[in-house]
């Protein structure tokens, strides 16, 4: 469709975006051919945006940034000892590559895992690679990825490589290159997920009418393939992150989500008579399938890293056996070895009898005589690295440089150091990248792009994902490309002359829809889901205590009135010093509640997540400026209803599942807790005049008990109202029935007519309340109450988090 | 010789231990033309709920055991009887550095034997600049790699005093050399790395002494312990020959080897993760006695 039909009679005035677009002489374009001729796809692709206008165009690619933010999606940025999480930088403009162009790139890659696998089964076999002289001894037996006890473990899949990332560049020569191969743990394949959504909220209607290849085609065979294997092992299917930490956890949660994995880390595994299991409320589950996020040698602090705090016991053991299949196996990092690539042209010709049709760039490895000599000679032309090193030369930014750039110091050190051995360094041709358009203040600017292209083993063989993502430079320098230097990635659109069929990860038509079972919640998310809960209410009801006390020493103005001494004293018991107006008490609380939903972000809704992480904000700024009294009070009532907001938007809309579950117990047991000892402490026999009203207010019970007792509070009915009234949702029996409820349909609660411990410890307390009258409720027996609703938080604890 | 020999390693735990596991790594393993295991076994008590034995990479023989439950002590008892081939020092076959370099660059081999495994860093032995100035001092005079080895060796053994109060077993070989004290343990950290860093490769041998020197000989140190010492590479001929810091002496008829790797890492008698709150006391025992 032309897009320019769509407005008849409007004179473009405003020059095409394309006429601005100045390539740099010598460097190939993705969107202007060697002969000055925009690409078939990208005429489409820049009509449409000239028919957009400017000021749609810029509103288009607002659209998707705000997606993202909604999102949620992030990456972390290390600046400093602590990664910061830092905004998806989208560049708008997607990357388009023809479809018969991209055939040659998938054929090239499929070669390229299959010659990997190769290799790397040989590395961890039989060892003839060395012993032929394809391969330096060093270069194995020096590598600290060469990971020794996995020497000899066939993996059970019959495969060490399942998913595997590409770095590629187009070289000067108009062809691809292989920039480096990414085995041990590859990112990125979720964010392309991300880019190709928010892309695509942008531009829906163009997207739509280009022929662009889906990408749910591709997960959705390698789902199904590691469900197979699963289910041929009766195990589930897990994604093992190192954690919350990571720069690209955001990644491992987004991938559960979108996959159906379950999301697990280190702690949640235990290996238990060879077999992997996973710590679920329901007792130990097997797991069969492990798709790693984690680096090799930090998976089991017993036979890899020592040091390894983020690993399970026993797992090389569970490998030993067979009894789990891990994506990628452990030790395959060591094909990210940079040296490796020197070999790979050698390999290629030894083992396929052929060269790769995507080589990679050339490398010499300075353990060599003659490449030595050649490292040596031509130093200022070469980018020199270390040769164990397994990250991209131009991602890394201290250990490689241009020889040219290196101090003449430096050189000197380095050349002696290479001259004496060199088994430590490689010498590579710098890279040469192509440009790509991207959106700079209204303007196209050519900037250099790299591609990352995702492969995945299915029971097909080897798939590559139609798209991926692009990295794009923030300047024209190459080393610009990193996205810890401001570099942005860009959706990646491979163009069909034919419709593409449309594909899902639903369920087609027909086909069985399998039901996950609610007994697989981890019990570490469990946990935290608890904890969530209770600082979530925790928060509440300081927040309702300090209203009420702020409100009053407005009114007042007097704070050494009795009754404001005596909320003053309770607060101190839970650490909360009113004597500021946002306490340090409350702000732990919201941090305590943000951190322990951030360990679990794939198990609730975006939405709530930014409504925590704005009560957040909101609180840290009120704590700089606002003032005790009347603006305090103001204060509350906002974070009062950003609260609320929270709790409505994670209740109202989250699957009533196990999950669910575990948060609404957590805010059952605070508040009940809470109810309990402050109406202990406000109906004392000691408590000044106004208790009872400030009680009232806390609960916020006071138009319930004008309806119900049309009197002044007295101890009696407000007791009866907070404690005992099954009708009032602050109450304290209110909460107890809700505990009951949830505890017996918890995983274990009732078995065969037998109550667990914890729901029988639920009916116990909810049936002395039901049998008590108001004037039993003394604050004595409320303390007790509180305690053992503690209790009770404990016997769950115990039943669920072993 | 032959020679029967019992270890017990003991441990307390102040509260009880929910659940652990445990990789052991005590038990001889026979070596040609050096020893020979006749029998070897390890008990632990409590009966583990789960035991199961491998090889690792090097070859040493691996003890997996978990325990599924509480329990408040933990015990490793080995019993073994090795007969050790009586072997003279040899003759010194070994080449200069250069001479070696150029074996090591001839062996295209990465099997467990293979050098290659010995020269780069490993988890407890990282390069260090001052240890190879140290080495390097220490060798000035000798040309063949295996005089060097035996005059790091005996450096070692004159400049440090045996002192198991200075370290414990998680010093570094940098810090055990700053202090000049240590036990068998740093001494053979100290000369791996020093070894290593002249491009010798070095490994670290765990085992036992003999406990009742010969009539008219001294005790040797650390027989009432289990030990440590070093293997070196001389080159292609003379291949693995094993020096004792501690001792200053050729590793001969009165040691006893389990195993050998990189360093201690590879072969630490017993490695575990375990679920306890409290501390834990420990206590080991050994006996080396000869047969005959």
């Amino acid at each position: 469709m032309d897009m320019r039909k769509e407005r008849p009679g409007s004179t473009q005035l405003t020059r095409s975006l394309i006429a601005d677009y100045v390539l740099k002489p010598g460097v190939p374009d993705e969107m202007i051919d060697s002969a000055g001729n925009i690409r078939p796809g990208w005429s489409t692709l820049m009509s449409a945006f000239d028919a957009l206008g400017p000021t749609e165009l810029a509103a288009r690619f607002e659209r998707a940034d705000q997606y993202l933010r909604d999102a949620g999606v992030f990456y972390r940025k290390y600046d400093g000892a602590e990664g910061k999480e830092r905004a998806w930088p989208l560049a708008h403009i997607p990357l388009l590559i023809d479809e018969a162009e991209w055939a040659l790139i998938s054929h090239g890659l499929v070669q390229r895992a299959e010659l990997l696998e190769t290799v790397v089964a040989d590395i961890y076999g039989d060892n003839t690679l060395v012993q032929r002289g394809l391969l330096p001894p060093e270069l194995v037996a020096r590598n600290s990825e060469f990971l020794r006890p996995m020497v000899g473990i066939k993996p059970t899949s019959g495969h060490y490589l399942h998913f595997c990332a590409f770095e590629l560049g187009r070289g000067p020569n108009g062809a691809w290159w292989v920039l480096g191969d990414r085995t041990q743990a590859p990112s990125g394949a979720g964010f392309a997920l991300e880019n190709r959504v928010a892309t695509t909220r942008a531009l829906s209607d163009i997207y739509g009418t280009m022929n662009i290849h889906r990408l749910a085609g591709f997960f959705r065979g390698f789902r199904d393939t590691l469900f197979a294997q699963a289910r041929k092992d009766g195990g589930r299917v897990g994604i093992l992150t190192p954690g919350q930490h990571n720069e690209t956890y955001f990644e491992h949660a987004y991938i559960a989500r979108y996959l159906g994995f379950m999301l697990l880390e280190g702690e949640d595994l235990i290996v238990e008579d060879g077999q992997v299991m996973v710590r679920t409320v329901a007792g130990l589950k097997p797991v069969s399938v492990l798709w790693r996020r984690m680096d090799a040698s930090f998976v089991d602090p017993l036979e890899l890293r020592y040091d390894s705090r983020i690993g399970t016991p026993g797992m090389v053991d569970a490998l030993r056996h067979g009894s789990i299949s891990m994506i990628n196996a452990l030790g395959t990092g060591i094909l990210e070895t940079r040296a490796l690539a020197a070999f790979m042209p050698r390999l290629a010709q030894s083992l396929l009898g052929k060269p790769l049709d995507l080589p990679e760039i050339a490398t010499w490895w300075c353990g060599q005589g003659s490449e030595r000599e050649h490292v040596i000679k031509n130093f200022d032309n070469l980018m020199i690295g270390p040769a164990f090193a397994t990250n991209l030369p131009f991602d890394d930014q201290r250990g490689t440089a241009l020889g040219s750039t290196i101090s003449s110091e430096q050189k000197a050190a380095l050349l002696e150091r290479i001259a004496n051995g060199g088994a430590d360094y490689v010498g590579q041709e710098p890279v040469q990248l192509s440009t790509a358009p991207v959106y700079v203040d209204g303007r196209l600017q050519p900037r250099p792009i790299t591609l990352r292209v995702f492969a995945a083993r299915t029971d097909k063989g080897w798939t590559i994902m139609p798209g991926g993502f692009a990295r794009i430079g923030s300047t024209s320098d190459t080393a610009a490309i990193a996205m810890q230097r401001g570099g942005q990635a860009a959706d990646v659109w491979v163009v069909s002359s034919k419709p593409v069929e449309r594909v899902s990860l639903l369920p087609r038509d027909g086909e069985k829809l399998v039901r996950n079972s609610p007994g697989s919640l981890p019990s570490r998310a469990a946990d935290n889901l608890i904890w969530l809960g209770r600082y979530a209410e925790r928060c509440e009801a300081t927040v309702r205590i300090l209203r009420a006390y702020n409100a009053r020493l407005a009114e007042l103005s007097k704070s050494d009135l009795p009754i404001l001494q005596h909320t003053r004293d309770y607060l101190e018991t839970i650490d909360v010093d009113a004597e500021t107006a946002l306490p340090e008490g409350l702000l732990a609380a919201i941090d305590s509640a943000v951190h322990s939903a951030s360990q679990i972000r794939d198990r609730f809704s975006p939405d709530g997540w930014l409504a925590l992480n704005d009560l957040q904000k909101s609180a840290r700024r009120f704590a700089t400026r606002v003032q005790p009294g009347d603006d305090a009070t103001r204060a509350m009532t906002v974070i009062l209803r950003k609260l609320a907001g929270f709790s409505g938007l994670v209740h109202e809309n989250m699957y009533r599942f196990a999950g669910w579950r575990f948060l609404e117990l957590g805010r059952r047991l605070e508040r009940g807790i809470q109810i309990a000892r402050i109406t202990a402490w406000l109906t004392d026999k000691d408590a000044p005049d106004g208790s009872l009203e400030m009680l009232l207010e806390i609960g916020d019970s006071v138009m319930s008990h004008r309806r119900r007792y049309s009197v002044s509070a007295g101890t009696q009915s407000s007791v009866d109202l907070l404690v005992l009234d099954p009708l009032n949702p602050r109450s304290v029996i209110f909460q107890l029935a809700e505990l009951r409820q949830q505890i017996e349909v918890l995983p274990g609660g009732i078995d065969d007519g037998q109550l667990s411990p914890a729901a029988k410890a639920a009916l116990q307390l909810h049936t002395d309340l039901m049998i008590a009258e108001p004037k039993d409720m003394t604050p004595e027996r409320l303390e007790t109450l509180a305690a053992d609703i503690g209790m009770l938080a404990a016997l769950v604890a115990a039943a669920y988090f072993v | 010789m032959l020679y029967d020999i019992r270890l017990h390693l003991h441990y307390d735990y102040d509260s009880p231990a929910q659940g652990g596991r445990h990789l052991i790594r005590v038990a001889p393993i026979s070596i040609l033309n050096v020893q020979r295991v006749i029998a070897a076994a390890v008990t632990c008590d409590p009966k583990p709920d789960r035991e199961t034995n491998f090889h690792d990479f090097f070859g040493n023989s691996v003890t997996t055991i978990s325990y599924n439950n509480a329990h408040d002590h933990f015990d490793v008892r080995l019993a073994a009887r090795v007969m050790v081939e009586d072997i003279h020092a040899p003759a010194d076959l070994s080449p200069t550095l250069d001479g070696l370099k150029a074996d090591i660059a001839r062996l295209w081999s990465v099997q467990p034997e293979s050098p290659h495994h010995f020269l780069a860093a490993s988890q407890r032995v990282r390069p260090d600049g001052e240890i190879t100035a140290y080495a390097r001092k220490s060798i000035h005079g000798s040309h063949s790699v295996l005089s060097m080895a035996m005059a790091l060796c005996l450096a070692i053994n004159r400049d440090f005093d045996y002192d198991p109060k200075a370290t414990d077993v998680q010093t570094s070989p940098n810090e055990a050399f700053a202090l000049k004290k240590g036990v068998c343990q740093d001494f053979a950290h100290i000369m791996i790395a020093g070894l290593r860093g002249l491009g010798i490769p070095a490994g670290y041998v765990s085992g036992f002494l003999r406990t009742n020197p010969p009539p008219g000989k001294p005790r040797l140190e650390g027989a009432d312990a289990m030990h440590a010492w070093v293997r070196v590479w001389c080159g292609q001929h003379a291949g693995w020959i094993e020096f004792d810091p501690t001792n200053a002496m050729i590793a001969g008829a009165d040691h006893i080897s389990i195993g050998h790797g990189r360093d201690y890492a590879d072969i630490s008698p017993i490695v575990g993760v375990l679920k306890t709150s409290g501390k834990h006391e420990t206590s080991q025992s050994v006996d080396v006695l000869r047969v005959e």
